[in-house]
């Protein structure tokens, strides 16, 4: 087979456009779609899939609530929420760990990581959610030492997925700013944020609103 | 300047339009802005001592623990604190709060500080820490880029953690554009990417940096005489193209291995040096000093093959080597392509994306060789001069290459040597006949202009001038000089704490961080050029102008450009009075002085 001229000057301004359609398709897409860091969707934030889930993982409602082990808002609202999620049965229920007070908030989040890691989420996360809003390291250890979590264990487990957890903190943290959530809690009920402790009323309220919706 | 293809002002519209999607509850205890929650206010009493006083709406608190202050270099300031009120709830533990107003003192001791606190809402919100910068007279600086959409500031990341604390300690808040390659993977995968990259090669084929190819692919088929006939012209630029496109690929093979910035590698005075020494070899071989020439016994064996085959393996080696030349000019989408591969390790994607991006560059000089043929006229004394044309076009280029590293002066005697010599060879001083031809005339009369610009370009060199376009300069310095000789001064760090101190003391103004080393020529470039520019020495006076000198190449330095998520020198990074980056701001590598002048205008208030 010979190449002529023709079958070049024609591969070459197939090549050229192709690049030129390229460059055309993936500047008009960032014109188009904002391409930056920070586009969240729905499903990032009721659906991300390292978070643990509580309640029924199946159901077809979901409440998101950003909190921190030290926050004594979540903490006081957090048995009368479970109990809600739990009487309703058709809830998913998404804890998003959002440290916003320091280190042991921080460490605490990473017990818990790891204790899901090894099949023990719940109980882990039960157990802080049940203590007095400020904690030392040190009292983190103990609470879930009591409640039967071997910590050096979980520390391990959080330590060998250390990419997906922190992974989560980051996506959390990212979607808290990008939601323009102030601190903790915050309530995402169906597609709507609720920011600061709900008490049952409301949270019933919000509920049948989303069903509604 | 790829980065700046993604401004931060749509992705700000697209979460607005997210955010309509997700209606906000309307409840009358929605809480409050923080920082109308916990209103500052600094007065500053008799004996220069500042009295922080923190308005505290009703139902609102402060926790006295996490009221703090510390001063640029991290250090912890002691506050006199008021008790507070202990806090009764068994949830809270023990600790102490305030309500309604609080005010506390701190002597700084004229240095800005840096305040925190944290605090609630009575049976409703805890606020992410709050923190605030002050300045050297305690006024309080004005607050981080306000959430437009809701953003928060960045503080609301959660604190490091214990294993990760050393991940960034510069205290900086970087725009979230996001990286080229990224960005494109994300939305369309490997295909865009590397079609993206064909046709951005495509067009960085029209850049100055690649002109030099024209004549080296020109002269590569000039030296092929009258054998040359089109298939066997593209033939060899087809060779020389795609082996460019080859080592572009090779380079982001052994990024991905070795994980290092090869940028370095391609800016290093050796690189530079190697190439000029190449492109002296290649003009002296156009002025007939010798032929280059594979080896014979590798020349005689392709021979055999397929006729006289064995320069296509020359072609693809110059090609090559050429990818070098261009390397320093491509930057941008370098440093994209490399980081991303580094990051992710994705050796196919990356070595195909640089692969076409060398592919991209190549394109129209497959037109060389496709036309190259037919346009020139065959053989003979034509030939012979444009072999010598190329010839000083080749050594042109290696002087520019090298002008790069060279002293100023030296650069300019340099061509001034070129422009004499080539001036001579032309017949400037040979004497015309009557009956000369045109065209020697025409050579004459060129070769007196390059006689002249020759002359002057030594003049240049003795008068110890620095700028080949502008070889008299130092004549003119007693109009021009107060704008030219007062280069903007840069504070120079090297290390993160550096950097702090640095941004400490350049107060409330905005920022510039220039990560440059010294074996970067394009940062050389830019010194020269855009930096030197009156406007832009102008527009620079607002900011405070710091040097990140990465010339040693070592723990910290990798540290500062991590923290800055800088691919390597040169980039700019700009921040604004509150130490944010101004989303689309940043440049990376080469730029001119309306670039720059555009990145400084969106920092600057």
């Amino acid at each position: 087979m010979s190449i002529t001229r023709r079958d070049i000057l024609g591969f070459g301004a197939g090549a050229g456009l192709t690049g030129i359609a390229g460059a055309a398709i993936l500047l008009g897409r960032d014109a188009g779609d904002a391409g930056g860091g920070e586009q969240i969707g729905m499903d990032d934030v009721l659906r991300d899939p390292d978070n643990p889930v509580l309640g029924n993982p199946d159901g077809a409602l979901t409440i998101v609530e950003y909190f921190d082990y030290q926050c004594p808002y979540c903490k006081m609202g957090h048995p009368m929420l479970t109990r809600v999620a739990e009487e309703d049965g058709d809830i998913r229920l998404v804890m998003k760990d959002w440290p916003i007070f320091g280190a042991p908030s921080v460490l605490a989040s990473q017990l818990v990581f790891g204790a899901a890691s090894t099949g023990s989420y719940e109980p882990a996360h039960t157990a802080l959610m049940a203590t007095q809003a400020k904690l030392s390291e040190d009292q983190i250890r103990q609470v879930l030492a009591d409640a039967g979590i071997d910590t050096e264990k979980s520390l391990d487990a959080y330590r060998a997925e250390r990419d997906k957890w922190d992974g989560l903190l980051a996506r959390n943290s990212a979607q808290a700013a990008a939601l323009g959530l102030q601190g903790t809690p915050a309530f995402i009920i169906g597609t709507t944020i609720y920011p600061g402790a709900l008490d049952e009323t409301r949270l019933r309220r919000a509920i049948d609103q989303a069903r509604r919706a | 300047m790829m980065t700046r293809l993604f401004p931060l002002s749509l992705t700000l519209a697209l979460v607005l339009a997210f955010l309509a999607t997700w209606a906000t509850a309307q409840t009358h205890d929605r809480p409050l802005q923080p920082q109308d929650a916990f209103a500052l206010t600094v007065t500053r009493d008799a004996d220069g001592e500042l009295a922080l006083t923190w308005r505290i709406a009703q139902g609102y608190y402060l926790y006295r623990s996490q009221l703090a202050a510390e001063n640029a270099a991290g250090e912890s300031l002691p506050l006199t604190l008021p008790k507070g009120e202990p806090y009764e709830d068994p949830y809270f533990g023990e600790g102490e709060i305030y309500r309604d107003e609080v005010t506390a003192g701190l002597k700084t001791a004229g240095q800005p500080v840096t305040l925190h606190w944290q605090g609630c809402q009575q049976d409703g919100i805890c606020y992410a820490p709050q923190s605030v910068r002050l300045d050297a007279g305690g006024t309080v600086l004005p607050p981080a880029a306000e959430p437009a959409a809701g953003w928060s500031p960045q503080e609301a990341a959660p604190a490091a953690t214990p294993d990760t604390a050393a991940a960034t300690g510069s205290g900086l808040t970087l725009a979230q554009d996001q990286g080229l390659v990224q960005g494109l993977a994300v939305r369309g995968g490997g295909v865009l990417v590397v079609a993206g990259f064909l046709g951005f090669g495509l067009l960085l084929a029209f850049t100055p940096c690649v002109f030099p190819m024209f004549p080296i692919v020109a002269g590569m088929l000039a030296r092929q005489g009258e054998s040359l006939t089109a298939r066997r012209g593209l033939l060899l630029t087809g060779a020389y193209v795609v082996a460019m496109a080859g080592a572009f690929g090779l380079l982001g093979i052994a990024a991905a291995w070795s994980g290092a910035n090869l940028q370095m590698l391609l800016q290093s005075p050796a690189a530079i040096a190697v190439v000029a020494v190449l492109f002296v070899a290649l003009a002296l071989s156009m002025f007939g000093f010798y032929d280059l020439q594979m080896p014979v016994a590798l020349q005689s064996r392709l021979g055999r093959v397929a006729g006289r085959r064995g320069s296509v393996g020359g072609a693809a080696a110059l090609g090559f080597t050429s990818a070098l030349i261009v390397g320093p000019c491509v930057t941008a989408p370098l440093a994209g392509a490399l980081i991303y591969i580094a990051q992710t390790g994705d050796v196919v994607l990356g070595a195909a994306a640089l692969f076409a991006l060398g592919l991209g560059q190549g394109l129209p000089l497959l037109a060389i060789g496709l036309f190259g043929p037919r346009i020139l006229p065959r053989g003979g004394g034509w030939m012979e001069g444009a072999k010598l044309a190329f010839g000083v076009v080749f050594l042109g280029f290696a002087i520019w290459l090298a002008g790069r590293v060279l002293p100023g002066p030296l650069t300019l005697a340099l061509w001034a040597v070129l422009l004499v010599g080539t001036a001579v060879f032309l017949g400037a001083l040979d004497r015309l006949d009557g009956d000369a031809t045109r065209n020697r005339r025409l050579g004459a009369a060129l070769g007196v202009l390059l006689l002249f610009g020759g002359l002057i370009q030594g003049f240049g060199a003795a008068l110890g001038a620095h700028d080949p376009l502008r070889p008299l300069a130092p004549l003119a310095g007693g109009t021009a000089a107060p704008a030219a000789q007062a280069p903007t001064q840069f504070a120079s760090v090297t290390t993160r704490a550096g950097l702090k101190q640095a941004l400490a003391s350049g107060g409330d103004r905005p920022a510039l961080l220039y990560v440059t080393a010294d074996w970067c020529v394009t940062c050389r470039a830019i010194e020269r050029g855009p930096l030197a520019d009156p406007a832009v020495h102008a527009a620079l006076a607002g900011l405070a102008p710091i040097k990140l000198d990465v010339s040693d190449f070592n723990a910290e330095a990798q540290a500062l450009m991590r923290d800055l998520a800088a691919a390597g020198p040169p980039t700019m990074v700009f921040l604004d009075a509150n130490r944010a980056e101004a989303p689309g701001s940043r440049l990376v590598g080469d730029l001119d002085a309306q670039a720059l002048l555009a990145s400084i205008g969106k920092v600057s208030p």
